[in-house]
């Protein structure tokens, strides 16, 4: 009896294990492709003022164990910076006086 | 030809058309002169001078309040600080007059340094001073160096703002271009340029505040703004700029907002420096 109570809990542990280390990679990649495109944005002078809040945020909360808020806030980040990207690519070269003087 | 040769030769046919290439799609005269005419058009009755003024010179209510605080200046300790701070040596025995020669020299800056290759600020060429004469540099958005700077705004006022694009130095018009480029780019999570908060919406009001034209803007630098409780400089009102359309700022005195004040400075050629001033 004490053995089948003992194997329980042992299983237990470790199917929170295998959870915890599940969700902290869906975390760090999340992460990291957030930090790819706020580098690709910072590339381009793009970079919104709220990216290196929100990872700030996102590691505290990863830290805290709410990896599903963590990894929200991550892939926020992340669009932050395709977008700032995106807008300072699509106007290069084309910037200038002309739509502000009429 | 000796493979060297060849690249040099390369290298310097490059940088030559490139900078033919700048020289072509940008003509700062021709910025200016329909830069200034934009605002005449706009607010034909304003006489040229006010411009110095910002958005007090449109907005009466503004106006009465800011010559209410302009009765006892709250920019004064700032000045009496930076006139002292002209006036102690260095360590070396050297003070700033042996860099400047007098504190009255707003109006030539921001400037083109053909030898550093940059545009040169005021706060810069302080630092650059300093450095010369074994001090440390002052941090750039607050505390000493404002003053400094305020001294010198006060005894430059009513020098009139002549900033000079030099057309033999190409990397001058190229300079020019990005504080251009900068200036009418949209940035940030709101998407706007300066120009559609200092054109289009100059003498409007955004919310609760009224737009100050971008005509005139860096006429009265260091200012000391009633939000912070402070004097400041330009360089750290532009990052509040950018952090208003939630765009990341960029550093005080780095290349991106030395550039931007060369061209922003530059459209305001022919107006009388008026530093330093106080805003809400």
């Amino acid at each position: 009896m004490k053995t089948k109570v003992w194997m329980v809990l042992l299983g237990g542990c470790l199917a929170a294990g295998l959870a915890q280390a599940a969700n902290q990679a869906k975390f760090d990649a999340a992460y990291a492709a957030a930090v790819e495109a706020q580098q690709k944005a910072a590339s381009v002078s793009g970079e919104w003022r709220d990216i290196a809040k929100f990872l700030k945020q996102a590691e505290e909360l990863a830290k805290a164990g709410e990896f599903d808020a963590a990894v929200k806030l991550a892939k926020k980040a992340e669009r932050q910076g395709h977008s700032g990207y995106e807008q300072m690519v699509s106007q290069q070269g084309k910037v200038g006086p002309e739509p502000f003087l009429r | 030809m000796k493979p060297h040769r060849f690249a040099v030769l390369l290298a310097g046919s490059l940088v030559a058309v490139a900078a033919a290439g700048v020289a072509a799609e940008v003509d700062p005269k021709a910025d200016l002169e329909a830069f200034q005419s934009f605002f005449k058009n706009k607010f034909p009755s304003l006489p040229w001078e006010e411009y110095a003024n910002g958005s007090y010179a449109l907005d009466p209510a503004w106006r009465a309040n800011w010559e209410l605080i302009e009765e006892f200046p709250p920019y004064e300790v700032a000045v009496a600080k930076g006139e002292e701070m002209w006036e102690v040596p260095f360590a070396n025995g050297t003070t700033y007059a042996d860099c400047f020669g007098e504190p009255g020299v707003q109006h030539h800056y921001p400037r083109w340094d053909k030898e550093q290759g940059q545009v040169v600020t005021l706060a810069l060429a302080i630092n650059q001073c300093r450095e010369a004469h074994g001090e440390k540099p002052l941090k750039y958005k607050k505390g000493a160096i404002v003053d400094l700077l305020a001294y010198m705004a006060y005894e430059s006022r009513g020098n009139t703002i002549d900033v000079k694009v030099p057309e033999d130095d190409p990397r001058a018009l190229e300079a020019y271009k990005k504080g251009r480029d900068f200036y009418y780019t949209r940035r940030g999570q709101l998407n706007f340029a300066c120009a559609h908060c200092h054109m289009g919406m100059a003498g409007r009001k955004l919310r609760t505040e009224s737009m100050s034209p971008a005509l005139g803007q860096t006429t009265g630098w260091p200012v000391y703004r009633s939000k912070w409780g402070a004097i400041g400089t330009l360089h750290r009102r532009y990052s509040g700029c950018n952090k208003q359309v939630r765009a990341k700022p960029f550093k005080a005195q780095g290349e991106e907002y030395r550039n931007l004040e060369y061209f922003h400075t530059y459209l305001s050629n022919g107006l009388p420096l008026n530093g330093p001033a106080a805003r809400k």
